[in-house]
């Protein structure tokens, strides 16, 4: 990756800022079809962006097929979230790494104002299954794994080598349970994960506008980096992609994670968190699990507690850092994790813009 | 706004199109990003940004089986994406990497386009999955009687019959004689491709393209790493267009009919007008990504050849075969060979050839500007894109 | 250890079988639920865009060309142009035996088509039941008696059937 992407090019790059954003969360709404909800979401984060929908040039798009049970989803849903005659385009990826090529179209200079939008509807499908689908069907469907496998995977990595994760998982647990949505709508307990750690999934979307306009938040730095696909080539423990990826963003906004005041990090469980914390440099090796017990102000909203749903989460989190800056703090880091069980990893440095917008 | 980044097409590799139970995807993967970097002349450790196509997952039977190919595309350790936008997903993939790199993220990339689609066993069903469930599924509507109600309303609106359809796959398969990738390198005739099964009325089975599988790799780079003097490929032009996906709503439509492509139009415009060009028939090659000879006649007038009505009567007339210009499809085209995720990645991969005077057998002379279209979803996609020379 | 040269004879290349079955359960949401609840009652409705006054047909919550919320209900005729066909020559899984015509009709005072099955033509000759069609015929809408709130409820026929 180049090294100084801010440096020598910086004058010949657009800036790009965060205009409005939107996060829908429900349950089984059967009111709404999914392209109502993605329309109503995206509606509601242009009306904050006070920027009309016919001065829209593109369009960006996080979604899965296999999650959505449509089989090649864009074609159906990217209208929904305002696509028509837009240049349009349409990842199979978390809406962070959206979030990244929406920033890129803008920062080029080949694109005004950009729409991102990125969902998840678990409750028409089945989490489970289709989280069993990812795994090839060579070496690892026949075991049965699923995210939430790879996930109790590094949660008895950390505990085994970690002391401080036993100690402090009870409290850091616990305000994520206070958070926490209905009981019924978590994946089976995956031993040592308890069900307080794991996810309560949702039908979420969330939708992002950006304008090489100024405007209250400006996009600071962007990282993405990826690991290997075979669970068992990774280091579950260190999250190499997301050091890298955080590690990039923060350098290219040239700050360091100790000056960034709010913390949004994408985390499929109680114990992807706390390890996100190490990966970002925000804890030290050992301590990412008391870091999140004493700081109720990282992922303030419950993070995984509150609604989860590939692909959207990277969104949620980068929308929730926008607001979050607009309330006071100078300086965000969000980060989100793809498929499968966080194979790849955007970081995004947000900060508030002084002048306004 | 600031200046946009030149960027070109500094290698290409590909794999042979047809069904490869040889080997598995990554193994594709590899060897098609291996011989892309190898044309660059380009190292690994070189490259910056990674960006895969594949659709739908259902062809394949794996969920997001990107994840388990990117890998052999290089993707550890670096900035990686999966595109999935149907028929144009090759196409949108560089595309992402042409953003990132306009963006100034990095400064070379490896774009690639894979297709796994001998892995599905009831091919039709999963193409009628990608239909609105609510309104229009039941109907049993799949990609083929997708293309066949546009066909008929061409027939309906401006006189196409089989026969100039039936011309269109000839040539085709002529061109695909040259191509040592192509899956069908039979030089089928108008009467054979007459005389083939019905497959919706009025499409038969040689107006449609095969299943094909294998993988495409581009390596694209910033203005600055272009220039080794080695010959390259300038993206001059490229545009993307989404219309909607209800075909009910696009009769008789202000903008634009079901069948004049308006999306097309739309992307054409805007990348013929980057490029300074009036007509995409200025090119000397133009690869048209059209699963179905009816749909490669619909681009025609996106494409400025000439007006709509005026299609069939240019098709009669020889237009596009070898000795002409433009050359349309020198590689024979989605007809000869269309993995569906890498296709419209074929399509510019084969005119970046083209333009860089490497084509091979099907290397058209004196080759310097081509143009590569992508189309798909419910004829809803579509791409433009311009590459020179100089 | 045993080693593997490169001369080891090949194996044959493995095929593992697998099948693709997800549960579904679509929420068609308000506008989709009132367009099949009317169909029980043997009507055909459309939303209007406030913007672009286009009564849409099959009715749905917004107008993605326009991007705001349709308003107002229309119930539009039982008869209507027919804007394109194909006749499905290959069988299919959950459909009739072929050949079976699939056609985009729009029905009077709607300004957008939908699809549906196209019944009661003589198919015994595929040519010149298309040369027919191609002709676009008036068709009309027939409801079926059991309805199940699906779009399959209704079909259409030639006017002059």
């Amino acid at each position: 990756m180049s090294s100084s992407p801010a440096g020598a090019a910086a004058d010949s790059v657009q800036k790009v800022y965060v205009h409005g954003t939107a996060v829908h969360r429900s349950w089984a709404d059967r009111s709404a079809s999914l392209t109502d909800l993605i329309f109503s979401a995206t509606r509601t984060a242009l009306e904050r962006a006070s920027i009309r929908w016919r001065d829209i040039d593109s369009v960006v798009l996080g979604a899965h097929d296999v999650t959505d049970g449509r089989s090649l989803t864009s074609m159906v849903t990217a209208p929904a979230a305002g696509a028509y005659l837009k240049d349009e385009i349409r990842l199979g990826e978390d809406g962070a790494s959206a979030f990244v090529l929406g920033t890129a179209q803008v920062r080029s200079g080949s694109c005004g104002a950009c729409i991102v939008a990125a969902w998840g509807r678990a409750s028409e499908s089945d989490p489970d299954a289709v989280a069993a689908a990812l795994f090839d069907p060579f070496f690892s469907q026949p075991l049965g794994l699923t995210e939430i496998t790879v996930s109790a995977l590094r949660a008895g990595a950390a505990l085994a080598r970690y002391p401080g994760y036993q100690e402090w998982r009870g409290p850091a647990g616990a305000r994520r349970r206070a958070a926490a949505g209905v009981e019924a709508r978590r994946p089976a307990v995956q031993l040592p994960l308890r069900s307080g750690e794991l996810p309560v999934w949702s039908d979420i979307v969330a939708v992002a506008v950006l304008s090489a306009q100024p405007g209250p938040v400006e996009v600071r730095g962007v990282g993405m980096s990826t690991e290997p696909y075979q669970v068992g080539d990774r280091d579950l423990l260190g999250l190499p992609a997301l050091s890298q990826a955080s590690g990039q963003a923060l350098r290219s906004a040239g700050c360091a994670v100790g000056e960034v005041g709010v913390l949004e990090l994408d985390g499929l469980t109680l114990f992807d968190e706390a390890l996100a914390l190490e990966a970002v440099g925000a804890a030290s090796a050992g301590d990412g699990m008391r870091v999140l017990a004493q700081r109720s102000d990282i992922n303030a909203d419950g993070g995984f507690a509150a609604g989860y749903c590939a692909p959207a989460m990277g969104l949620v989190r980068i929308c929730a850092a926008a607001g979050r800056l607009t309330g006071g703090s100078d300086l965000a880091l969000a980060t989100g994790s793809t498929v499968v069980a966080a194979q790849g990893q955007a970081a995004i440095v947000l900060s508030r813009n002084q002048g306004g917008g | 706004m600031c200046p946009v980044r030149e960027l070109a097409i500094i290698g290409v590799g590909q794999t042979a199109y047809r069904r490869r139970h040889d080997c598995s995807t990554p193994e594709l993967v590899s060897q098609a990003v291996t011989a892309a970097l190898h044309d660059a002349g380009i190292p690994m450790q070189d490259v910056d940004i990674v960006t895969g196509g594949f659709a739908p997952d259902g062809l394949a039977g794996e969920n997001c089986p990107d994840k388990r190919f990117l890998p052999a595309a290089g993707a550890v350790g670096r900035w990686s994406m999966r595109v999935n936008t149907g028929g144009t997903t090759g196409i949108a993939a560089a595309y992402a990497a042409m953003d990132l790199l306009a963006a100034r993220y990095g400064d070379i990339a490896v774009a690639v386009g894979v297709e796994r689609m001998a892995q599905a066993v009831n091919v039709p069903a999963v193409f009628n999955s990608i239909f609105d469930p609510v309104y229009e599924r039941d109907t049993g509507l799949s990609t083929i009687s997708m293309g066949a109600l546009r066909a008929a309303r061409m027939m309906m609106k401006w006189g196409y019959t089989p026969q100039v359809w039936a011309e269109v796959a000839a040539r085709n398969y002529a061109h695909a004689t040259r191509n040592p990738l192509a899956q069908i390198t039979r030089p089928y005739t108008a009467d054979e491709v007459l005389a083939s099964r019905l497959l919706a009325w009025p499409i038969r089975q040689l107006d449609a393209c095969p299943i094909s599988e294998g993988v495409c790799a581009v390596v694209l780079a910033g203005a600055e790493v272009a220039q080794r003097g080695r010959a390259v490929a300038w993206v001059r032009g490229r545009a993307s267009c989404t219309d909607t996906y209800n075909m009910g709503d696009r009769f008789d439509r202000a903008d634009g009919d079901l069948v004049d492509l308006l999306s097309l139009h739309r992307a054409t415009e805007k990348a013929l007008g980057q490029a300074g060009l009036p007509s995409a028939a200025e090119a000397d090659v133009v690869e048209i990504h059209a699963p179905f000879t009816h749909a490669e006649t619909m681009a025609y007038a996106p494409l400025r050849f000439c007006a709509a009505e005026d299609g069939a009567d240019l098709v009669r007339a020889g237009f596009g075969r070898w000795d002409s210009r433009p050359v349309i499809n020198p590689s024979g085209g989605p007809q000869a060979a269309n993995p569906v995720g890498a296709t419209a990645l074929v399509r510019l991969a084969e005119c970046a050839l083209q333009v860089r005077r490497a084509a091979g057998e099907r290397q058209v002379p004196d080759a310097a500007l081509a143009v590569a279209t992508g189309q798909g979803g419910a004829s809803q996609f579509s791409t433009c894109t311009v590459l020179t020379a100089a | 250890m045993a080693e593997l040269t490169a001369d080891q004879e090949p194996v044959p290349p493995l095929t593992i079988a697998g099948h693709w079955d997800f549960r579904y359960q679509y929420f068609a949401g308000d506008a989709a639920s009132r367009f099949f609840h009317e169909l029980g009652n043997g009507r055909i409705m459309g939303t209007l865009c406030p913007q672009c006054q286009r009564v849409l047909v099959p009715a749905r919550g917004f107008c993605d060309a326009c991007y705001v919320s349709t308003t107002d209900w229309r119930q539009v005729g039982d008869r209507g142009r027919l804007e394109t066909f194909t006749i499905l020559a290959s069988r299919f899984p959950g459909l009739p035996d072929p050949p079976v015509v699939i056609g985009y009709v729009t029905l009077a005072g709607a300004s957008t088509a939908l699809l549906n099955f196209v019944l009661g033509l003589d198919l015994t000759d595929v040519e010149a039941a298309a040369t027919r069609l191609l002709a676009q015929p008036a068709v009309e809408v027939r409801f079926r008696d059991q309805r199940e709130g699906r779009i399959t409820d209704f079909f259409f026929q030639l006017a002059d059937a």
